[in-house]
């Protein structure tokens, strides 16, 4: 493979590519589904394919194709140099790129179990398992768990000297307990919603989320949904589950300190970003409590890695330090425009799609609370768990979020559960009013499979350490 | 990119390979570019080939998958291997699952153009400098996207299916910036050389010249006129949570067969046969997609089908089905709201005091059997006065059922815009809706 991705090069910089990067992405992913009682798939992906990036007149240009053989690079790196000459025509202002040093490398995930290695039929005995769990609660009409592993191997190689391997494993699982009536659907998920919660990490990941333990009391939790009060309607506390901050941090902090937003290269579509860059350093972004970091060497992130798609090391970046904002996550390109060094998080999604700029794991740093404080110490209030939607606008400042399913809290207590709970706010004036986050024994990471960005689009796996967190005056009320 | 002959040879070495029992190759092959462009200059610059087979194994009423993409070495075996040895693992069905059978309906045509195909970096770069040009002359900056793309997907079985066809899209994007707001607009077809880049290009900056300096308003209840880009995602949505037979089954829908659930000027069918509706003449499972009424005159009218829901119901499928198997069901992709009678001045013409709202953006499912959704407004939000449109106004969040919505219809415009989604494409008028909740 070496070969074929060092021909790519070769060939793009002689027809006249400044700078040429190739990628050849291998990826097999296996997934196991029960619905109902019933294996409803087993399926086993596998993917594979090369894409040459370069510069040529001073624009991007980018080729990719799933023929690995010297005429489909050869064909490959010269369309892409075609494209960037054809882009060229545009553009008066050449791109320029941060210094970045050649490096040879490798990197791996650090794996417990191979989930590869267990056998089908122990993954089939889990979700079935769960499903007979969930099967226990009677209006429990439908019941989905499924579990998906995955092996990644990237070799990326760059006219400026570097040659990374790359092997990224992620294991995940979760399950959906759908319980209905004649005017009412409510559904309870578990370890968190969209399916999964997925890891950088080998089959321990799954075993440690205890799935069939957990079933009957989350079908249980969906049935009571179905006749439970709704979500009360006011300015109130909020206690934020795990997975409701994870999804918090990813659209309201993680998105707008995308350096690319904020030059406007999703302006037409994912949007742009309310924090500019004269903001840096002085915007008071949360509370004293609010801390949050980009880091792609957290262990067991979805965004953990050795080095980024354009070989930049990966790093930790202080995005909000003590409620004060301080910085972007960047490429290349866009930290040249700000005269500095890439913050090393251009991630594609496979060997088919350019790098942007994406997450890793962005992570709200944990406080000294927990979760059983900043209940006892509420007065009127709710506490909300697993995200059910999400919205916000275009510049990440007005969103609404709604959640499976919510505690009402009544004098320091949990007083029941109610449905339909939604929450809504402006970015900033929502993190200011954050006065507790729970510590470390709460704090755990959480991987977010669906995050989309870009055209063609893109879906990125990005991790989020997060535990709960209380605010205060906040806008709620049932959907 | 292969012929239908190519393509098929490549599923029948792999039919070829399998041991026993049932079973069906699907091959897409997809060439697809993007010319993405940022403050009047192209920015982004990509394209790609690649060639997917997937594998669906049926064998003692256990079914196993496998999906190949770009790996083409022993494909056969590769896939007959990694498939059969799914399937022996998986428990066998209550009900085993069956491949569908031929259906012997004659291909209807799919949306295709050779100029598309055939499109260049060059052509496109030169659509996207006629669409800057004009916002630049204007002093104004101009980001979006051109995407063509050449897809053709085959299908052939152990049942004696076999079938292929090939679809072009181009799509046009535009979103022009100001100091101080924004205007958007977009085009969607098969046929490269009938966009028409300069009027998309006139229409965004229309609309962000008249989008500057917008004011806040409070949220409310209001009296609105929808462009077509904000209903075609509101029809979407309806498709996504309701119109599948499996939502119905599952009593997740929130269609009920029979009953009135909308206003009676509101007829919405699905037709992947509609010469403007992108047409695909099957389905993922190779079965002819029929037209379907789904609300007829404001009254739920049918369900999308694809095999397996449609053997529960004891009915034939309606080809709607997405790759199997799956747990998702069917969807309704070739949407359509029926057209009515006056024009989209007409619309606006009759409210006195309202809002026009040109694009909706991150629309999300708040509580799906009563159609909630929630998301905001983007690019062209406008006050109406007296008829008129007046000032603009800043984004606003809605947070409004769908069904509800549709049952307060005012007024339907005549003209009609296609728009491609993720999901599939939806033929949209513009629509005046008496009562529409904004939230934040």
């Amino acid at each position: 493979m070496r070969e074929l991705a060092e021909r790519a090069l070769d060939t793009a910089t002689a027809a006249g590519a400044t700078y040429a990067d190739c990628r050849i992405v291998n990826r097999r992913i296996q997934m196991v589904s029960a619905k109902n009682g019933s294996i409803a798939r087993i399926e086993l992906y596998e993917d594979e394919g090369l894409g040459v990036r370069v510069i040529a007149g001073g624009s991007w240009g980018f080729a990719a194709c799933s023929r690995l053989d010297g005429a489909g690079v050869d064909a490959s790196a010269a369309r892409a140099v075609r494209i960037a000459r054809a882009g060229a025509r545009l553009n008066s202002v050449p791109v320029r790129l941060a210094p970045v040093a050649p490096v040879t490398a490798e990197y791996r995930t650090p794996v417990g179990r191979d989930p590869f290695s267990v056998p089908l039929d122990e993954k089939v005995a889990l979700l079935l398992a769960v499903d007979a769990g969930m099967a226990r609660v009677a209006p429990v009409a439908v019941r989905e768990a499924s579990l998906e592993v995955s092996e990644e191997h990237r070799l990326f190689v760059s006219s400026e000297g570097s040659r990374i391997d790359q092997t990224i494993v992620e294991s995940g699982a979760g399950f959906d307990a759908i319980a209905t009536s004649a005017d009412e659907v409510q559904t309870r998920s578990y370890p968190n919603s969209f399916g999964r919660h997925q890891l950088c990490a080998g089959w321990e990941a799954i075993e440690e989320m205890r799935l069939a333990e957990n079933a009957e009391r989350i079908a249980e939790e969906a049935a009571m949904l179905l006749t439970a009060e709704p979500c009360p309607v006011g300015m109130m506390t909020v206690i934020l589950d795990g997975t409701q901050a994870a999804l918090q941090v990813h659209e309201s902090c993680g998105h707008p300190t995308e350096l690319d937003r904020v030059f406007g290269s999703e302006a037409a579509f994912a949007g742009t970003s309310f924090l500019t860059p004269e903001l840096v350093g002085s915007f008071r972004y949360g509370s004293e409590a609010v801390t949050i970091t980009a880091d792609a060497t957290t262990p067991g992130g979805l965004g953990t890695f050795g080095w980024d798609d354009e070989g930049v090391p990966a790093q930790r970046t202080v995005l909000v330090d003590q409620g004060v904002f301080r910085g972007y996550m960047s490429s290349r390109e866009t930290a040249a425009l700000l005269d500095g060094a890439s913050s090393g998080a251009m991630r594609a999604d496979g060997w088919s799609r350019i790098p942007l700029i994406r997450m890793t794991n962005v992570n709200l740093l944990p406080g000294t609370s927990s979760l059983e404080e900043m209940i006892a110490t509420t007065e009127e209030g709710v506490y909300l768990e697993t995200n059910r939607s999400w919205s916000i606008d275009d510049r990440r400042l007005n969103f609404q979020f709604g959640t499976q399913n919510g505690w009402l809290i009544r004098g320091g207590k949990r007083a029941g559960l109610v449905r339909n709970p939604l929450y809504r706010g402006v970015t900033p004036d929502f993190w200011r009013s954050c006065d507790a986050v729970a510590g470390p024994a709460e704090w755990q990471m959480w991987g977010v499979v669906n995050c989309g960005k870009g055209q063609p689009g893109q879906l990125m796996h990005v991790g989020h350490g997060a535990a709960p967190c209380r605010f205060q005056r906040v806008s709620v009320g049932p959907a | 990119m292969r012929s239908a002959e190519e393509t098929l040879a490549i599923a029948g070495e792999v039919l070829d390979a399998v041991p026993a029992g049932e079973a069906e190759v699907t091959v897409v092959e997809t060439d697809s570019a993007l010319t993405r462009f940022a403050a009047n200059t192209i920015h982004q610059n990509v394209a790609e080939t690649e060639l997917t087979v997937r594998l669906r194994l049926v064998h003692e009423g256990r079914t196993g998958v496998a999906e190949v993409r770009g790996v083409e070495a022993d494909l056969p075996s590769r896939l007959v291997t990694a498939a059969d040895g799914a399937r022996r693992l998986t428990p066998p069905a209550p009900a085993a699952p069956r491949l569908p059978r031929p259906d012997r309906r004659p291909d209807q045509p799919a949306a295709y153009a050779a100029a598309t195909a055939a499109a260049s970096p060059e052509q496109r770069a030169d659509m996207v400098g006629r669409i800057c040009g004009i916002a630049s002359r204007r002093k104004l900056a101009a980001y979006g996207a051109c995407e063509t793309t050449t897809s053709r997907r085959s299908i052939a079985s152990t049942t004696g299916l076999r079938r292929s066809a090939s679809t072009t899209r181009c799509s046009l994007t535009v979103v022009v910036r100001g100091d101080d707001g924004a205007g958007y607009a977009d085009r969607h077809g098969a046929d490269i050389d009938a966009m028409d880049a300069e009027a998309l290009g006139l229409e965004a900056v229309d609309t962000c010249e008249r989008n500057q300096h917008a004011t806040a308003i409070d949220p409310g209840v209001f009296e609105v006129v929808l462009a077509p880009y904000a209903v075609a995602e509101m029809i979407a949505y309806l498709s996504w949570m309701g119109f599948s037979a499996l939502a119905r089954q599952e009593g997740r829908s929130f269609m009920r067969p029979g009953e009135r659930l909308m206003d009676a000027g509101v007829s919405i069918v699905d037709d992947a046969t509609a010469p403007n509706l992108h047409p695909f003449p099957f389905d993922w499972e190779g079965v002819s997609s029929l037209p379907v009424t789904l609300v007829e005159n404001g009254v739920c009218a049918g369900f999308v089908y694809d095999t397996p829901t449609a053997a529960l119901d004891g009915v034939a499928s309606t080809g709607h089905a997405l790759p199997m198997p799956n747990t998702a069901g069917p969807l309704a992709r070739n949407l359509a709201l029926a057209a009515g009678s006056g024009s989209r001045e007409d619309l606006v013409a009759g409210v006195r005091r309202g809002l026009y709202v040109t694009r909706f953006w991150y629309v999300r499912a708040v509580h799906e059997l009563r159609t909630v959704i929630t998301g905001m407004t983007r690019e062209g939000t406008f006050r109406i006065v007296d008829g008129r449109l007046g000032a603009p106004v800043r984004d606003l969040r809605f947070t409004q059922s769908i069904v509800d919505a549709l049952g307060g219809v005012a007024g339907i415009s005549r003209e009609r815009a296609l728009e491609h989604g993720d999901n599939g494409v939806v033929l949209a008028p513009a629509l005046h809706l008496l009562r529409f909740a904004f939230t934040s």
